[in-house]
């Protein structure tokens, strides 16, 4: 791009041309790191279940800190790795919405150390983890995580009716529910989207002009 | 004065002038850009507007020293990484030159 004189029609071009770039479907950034917490959940929580009905050592449980040990720096390896060089309102919000719900499953699970018995820990994890689905969903606009979570926050109350080892196992069926299927479902549209992008910049290669009407 | 020359010093009077800082390519490309977003890099804003570093690196300049953009020099791990936003500034004068070019339509 170079510095020349415009006329109305190529300024109206390039504004649509550059909110069009920005427009593609950014705040919808795939399922990674849904799917990274998710089957990290599974594999952890399945572990914990059959590694506690064959030797009958509740000690096992503390292997759920390895969710944070294992998931955390991988999840800022990611993030880092598809850095677009770009931060988007949404992107923003999105970011902030699992900074919180991440300390707040931080202090919780610490606290734990201190008193065991405190609150029932799966069923408020799961809260908390939905929560933050449910939310992520409405604010991206994008019905299978927006489901995903309000099914995922009313069932969270299936955990104050089992006890002991059925827990481990119904939250392990949770992270199936609220990140692994949206963390699929997400990642399957991102493709999708990508593809589309890619056929219509071929069909429409160059057409801006009727866009820019928009503006 | 002629029935048509009159009618011409009406149409010109109804087209709102541009702002000249803005009626460049380069220049509108970009504040259309960090309209939309938060903040851009200078690899993004370079790629997507598909300009040279050296261009950018100018256009960008005058942006900033007019306030319609704040520019800031950092690291992302050891590399350098410049970081443009739109500030409100910027963002009025972009609304004021979309609305002066709805006149000339």
């Amino acid at each position: 791009m170079e510095e020349k004189n415009l006329n109305q029609n190529e300024s109206l071009e390039i504004i649509s041309r550059m909110i069009k770039e920005t427009r593609t479907n950014l705040e919808r950034d795939g399922g990674g790191i849904y799917l990274l917490w998710g089957y990290l959940w599974l594999i952890v929580a399945l572990a914990i279940y059959f590694l506690i009905r064959e030797t009958g050592d509740y000690r096992v449980q503390w292997l759920w800190f390895a969710m944070p040990i294992i998931g955390y720096p991988t999840m800022i390896y990611m993030l880092k790795k598809r850095d677009k060089g770009i931060v988007t309102f949404i992107g923003r919000v999105i970011g902030n919405i699992w900074i919180s719900v991440g300390v707040a499953a931080g202090l919780l699970s610490l606290y734990m150390l201190v008193d065991y018995n405190a609150y029932p820990i799966l069923f408020v994890m799961a809260l908390l983890v939905n929560v933050g689905v449910a939310i992520s969903g409405l604010v991206i606009k994008f019905k299978p995580v927006i489901i995903a979570g309000f099914l995922g926050i009313a069932l969270s109350f299936v955990m104050l009716m089992v006890s002991g080892m059925e827990q481990i196992l119904v939250s392990a069926g949770f992270a199936v529910i609220m990140l692994i299927i949206p963390g699929h479902i997400l990642n399957d549209a991102k493709r999708r989207a990508g593809s589309a992008k890619r056929g219509g910049n071929v069909k429409n290669g160059g057409n801006v002009a009727r866009g820019g009407s928009h503006v | 004065m002629l029935k048509t020359e009159v009618m011409l010093l009406e149409e010109v009077a109804m087209f709102k002038e541009l702002d000249p800082l803005l009626h460049s390519q380069l220049r509108l490309a970009v504040i259309s850009l960090l309209a939309s977003l938060e903040e851009a890099d200078f690899v993004y804003l370079r790629e997507k507007t598909s300009s040279t570093a050296g261009n950018l690196s100018v256009q960008l300049e005058k942006l900033s020293e007019a306030g319609y953009i704040e520019v800031e020099k950092g690291y992302s791990g050891k590399r350098p990484r410049t970081t443009c936003r739109i500030t409100e500034t910027g963002r009025k004068a972009f609304e004021d030159y979309v609305e002066a070019l709805k006149s000339y339509f």
